[in-house]
């Protein structure tokens, strides 16, 4: 074990090296994990939707309570429009949020805490929002630059400012969700070298600090899934409806 | 009978207390918690686009540092539209 806080966002080989052209695609620890939250999602959806009972078990429970969740906040934000897109978003925050709790687990790894996992989630979004804005608007969803009631002089600066704030959204999205879970996760790492180098006497503070950054952790692990699925929500929105 | 006017005051005021740290509460903390993270990298990343814009532009049009410097401020001045649409959507969602 490294005390370098650093130390637990490396990448590695793991298995035989594979390349594709000049480009590396061996399986790495980050892709392990990936796959293992992915199984993680399928295996606990499948049991959960297994069996329906009428008095529901307590995974059953939760899959449907997973899945309220997610479709009351795409109606609340999205509209009624929105439906068709469920899966995507779903599937997207169950993700995002078994990746973050994952991450959580001693000794396992946090694939959200790397920028590019982070956005390439965060461009897939951007891509696919533009794509149903242009397919939905035609040359209309240009219209999203230009808000009504500028006088003309202003015009050409304005439409620079709303296309920089519309490129600024995959940044922001992958930013915070990258940012969120790397500075929690060196947080942690931090506090719990004290725990070590402070040894029995000093120690116990750093401890209690631990803990309870831990059950803040578990919160922001939440609540950054949350946020990125409500932020899809609300692109899409303004890419279904048109509407700033 | 007295007794039992006291009990049912005490039970009010218990009941009370008991709301104000109820499970809402603590969600309405959370949520609040998620929109200061919100907007702080709302402003972060308009700028950084805006920057990057500028160079690029600059590279492009051989007029190192204006470009930069200009796009640097139209960033930030995205930045604030961003953060100010942000507080206005949450706001709504407030009420």
């Amino acid at each position: 074990m490294s005390t370098n806080p650093m130390h637990q966002f490396n990448v590695y080989r793991i298995g035989p090296e594979i390349s594709l052209g000049n480009v590396d695609i061996s399986f790495t620890n980050a892709s392990l994990f990936m796959i293992i939250s992915a199984l993680a999602i399928i295996s606990v959806f499948f049991v959960g939707t297994k069996r329906k009972t009428i008095v529901p078990t307590k995974i059953q429970l939760l899959t449907e309570l997973s899945y309220t969740f997610v479709s009351k906040m795409i109606s609340d934000t999205a509209g009624s429009k929105a439906k068709p897109y469920f899966p995507f978003i779903f599937s997207l925050f169950m993700f995002v949020l078994f990746c973050n709790m994952l991450g959580m687990l001693p000794y396992s790894f946090t694939v959200t805490s790397h920028i590019i996992v982070t956005f390439a989630l965060a461009a897939v979004v951007f891509i696919g929002v533009t794509i149903i804005g242009f397919a939905n608007h035609g040359v209309g969803y240009l219209k999203l630059f230009i808000p009504s009631g500028v006088p003309v002089v202003l015009l050409p600066l304005i439409v620079i400012i709303e296309i920089i704030s519309y490129l600024a959204r995959p940044v922001s999205l992958s930013v915070r969700l990258f940012a969120n879970m790397m500075a929690g996760h060196t947080m942690l790492k931090v506090f719990g070298g004290f725990v070590i180098s402070l040894g029995i006497i000093g120690g116990w503070l750093p401890l209690s600090f631990t803990v309870a950054l831990t059950g803040l952790e578990i919160l922001i692990a939440f609540l950054q899934a949350y946020v990125f699925a409500i932020l899809t929500c609300i692109y899409l929105s303004d890419a279904l409806n048109l509407n700033h | 009978m007295k007794k039992f006017d006291t009990l049912s005051t005490r039970l009010k005021i218990a009941k009370k207390k008991a709301n104000k740290n109820s499970f809402t509460n603590n969600k309405k903390n959370a949520s609040s918690l998620g929109a200061a993270l919100k907007l702080s990298t709302e402003m972060v990343a308009a700028v950084f686009v805006g920057s990057i814009i500028g160079f690029i532009l600059d590279n492009w049009f051989d007029s190192k540092p204006w470009l930069t410097i200009i796009f640097f401020f139209v960033g930030a001045t995205a930045g604030i539209l961003n953060v100010f649409r942000t507080a206005k959507l949450m706001q709504k969602n407030n009420d």
